[in-house]
């Protein structure tokens, strides 16, 4: 019996190594434990927020009493309008547990997502095996980008699903007040997109850290966090086409130079 | 053409140097046996040849080509140190993952041959963390074969397997070379290797001591006479002075190893007032004659 091994082409490596890591991605339980807890998330925030609103605690130190605010409408999880953002951190109000706690957050899990998953070839040794024989390093870029991306998209699309079921819980109004149907889909869209700049970040960071899992997350925190800011301000809930084509264009440019670096990082450094 | 050749091999690991010019030559169709010591530099040189890390200097040829070369890479097959394996998959599936990742299109079938060559055929179902360490020592060598490469290379395959395992081990890495793929394999169990290798390379501080050939090795492992006497201590001595080198085994045998017969031994022995109970001769092994290489190689 002859074995039949298709062409060594790009096409072909970089098909053979997306529907693996596809495979790899969808089949083990990390995801759906992640998928879940973003769908169980904005449920659970919203509902005990909303239960709590207008709870009194006192500062022991002080004696000063502070008001705990509850959301406004079911959308505040998911952003703000533009300009509220900034009105709100100048009135000081942007520390506060509506404004922490949001979809936003979601951009640091999607850094263990990556790490974990990119880890776990090293630590296996399965990348050991990948680089050997066919696989190019460029392949494997673009291949965990591309998948990393489509699981941090629907992680960011079950906490979307997850905010509409909380908001609906706990009785909060769904009146859009400055933005349309849409611009939320516009709002959506642009937050799935900016995964695509956020997870070249965290590749860079897991292919430096190989199976050291606890460097790669500790780096991808830290550099993520100084993107983080930009997130509310590139997607605010009346989004248009153009902060889509922003995210994109921000995608885009970031996993072709970030790739190049991750590539120039596995191919400089030993792979075991 | 040779499977592989090796010219003036260098890798630093910082300041310290692993390999200082390692020469290695590995003809196709043949068992190499990789010897050496901790850290001579075995495994950086395998590390090498897979394209796993980078050499400092020196030139890598397989097949004639340099080692980068990505359809020469395609025709390697690697375990080194652990298979490569995902623990909460099973066997079947770990199989599947590097049948897609080499561009197997018939994988179901290809799957089952190596399983079958590696007789692991009945534990596809099982989950990879369920599996022994022989098992998975030869699920690692089912999966470097996938793809039919032309040259595998092993690092230390037979490490924690015991006798059943090791037995299995050598029958697979024999079948293996039947086919004509070339086998480089690297291991301190030299009693195991020793068995199965036509050829072997000697490596210490990051050099080659030396190549040789199964035949080359068994023409050059000396002949020596091991007897038993009465009294060991005294029989010790006499021997020692008339022979240059005479030492005692683990065994309680005393062995004479310069040029001499049985015979010769015994009378010398009588004359000086000593008896024989047991008397035979022998050739060193694998393990013996690199033990003694290392020896010299310190002097």
């Amino acid at each position: 019996m002859e074995t039949k091994i298709e062409r060594n082409t790009f096409g072909k490596r970089l098909g053979s190594m997306l529907k693996v890591d596809f495979r790899r991605m969808f089949t083990m339980p990390l995801i759906y434990i992640v998928l879940a807890a973003c769908l169980v998330a904005p449920i659970l925030i919203t509902v005990m927020v909303t239960m709590m609103e207008g709870s009194v605690t006192v500062n022991p130190q002080t004696g000063a009493e502070s008001v705990m605010e509850g959301f406004d409408s079911a959308w505040q999880i998911i952003g703000t309008v533009s300009g509220e953002a900034s009105a709100d951190a100048a009135a000081g109000m942007s520390m506060d547990i509506t404004t922490m706690c949001n979809i936003n957050m979601l951009y640091f899990a999607i850094a263990a997502l990556v790490c974990i998953f990119v880890s776990a070839d090293f630590r296996s040794g399965y990348a050991k095996n990948l680089f050997t024989v066919r696989a190019k390093k460029t392949d494997y870029v673009i291949s965990k980008t591309l998948v990393c991306f489509v699981g941090g998209a629907l992680m960011i699309f079950a906490f979307f699903i997850g905010s509409l079921l909380g908001g609906a819980i706990s009785g909060l109004p769904f009146d859009m007040v400055g933005f349309g149907v849409f611009e939320l889909i516009m709002c959506i869209l642009s937050k799935m997109i900016l995964v695509s700049v956020f997870v070249p970040i965290y590749l860079i960071m897991s292919v430096v850290g190989k199976q050291r899992l606890w460097l790669s997350l500790i780096l991808s925190f830290m550099v993520g966090m100084f993107l983080f800011m930009m997130i509310p301000m590139l997607t605010p809930l009346n989004s248009g086409i153009m902060n889509v084509v922003l995210c994109l264009t921000g995608g885009a440019l970031f996993g072709v130079g970030l790739g190049a670096i991750s590539n120039t990082v596995l191919k400089k450094t030993a792979l075991v | 053409m040779n499977a592989i050749e090796i010219r003036n091999l260098t890798k630093n690991f910082g300041p310290k140097q692993a390999l200082s010019g390692l020469n290695m030559t590995v003809p196709q169709g043949v068992i190499y046996g990789f010897i050496g010591e901790n850290g001579s530099g075995k495994s950086t040189t395998e590390k090498i040849i897979c394209g796993l890390i980078h050499e400092s200097g020196g030139s890598v040829k397989l097949y004639g080509k340099p080692h980068t070369d990505a359809d020469v890479r395609a025709k390697i097959g690697v375990l080194i140190e652990a298979p490569g394996c995902f623990s909460s998959y099973s066997v079947w599936n770990n199989m599947k993952l590097q049948a897609a990742n080499l561009g197997i299109k018939n994988a179901d079938e290809e799957i089952i041959k190596v399983l079958k060559l590696v007789r692991m055929e009945g534990a596809a179902s099982n989950k990879y963390k369920n599996c022994s360490l022989g098992m998975k020592q030869r699920i690692g060598i089912a999966m470097a074969l996938l793809g039919n490469p032309t040259l595998l290379v092993l690092d230390e395959p037979i490490n924690g397997l015991d006798a059943d395992g090791m037995r299995i081990m050598r029958e697979v890495l024999v079948d293996i070379t039947k086919n004509g793929c070339t086998v480089v394999v690297s291991s301190h169990i030299l009693s195991e290797l020793e068995k199965i290798a036509t050829h072997y390379g000697i490596v210490r501080g990051g050099k080659m001591l030396c190549e040789m050939t199964a035949e080359e090795l068994e023409a050059s492992c000396r002949t020596y006479v091991a007897l038993k006497a009465q009294d060991t201590n005294r029989a010790k001595m006499i021997l020692g002075c008339k022979y240059s080198r005479v030492e005692e085994d683990e065994a309680g045998y005393i062995r004479v190893y310069d040029m001499t017969t049985p015979e010769e031994i015994v009378t010398h022995l009588y004359e000086n007032g000593i008896l024989v109970s047991e008397i035979k001769t022998d050739k060193i092994g694998l393990e013996e004659y690199y033990i003694d290489l290392m020896k010299e190689g310190k002097r």
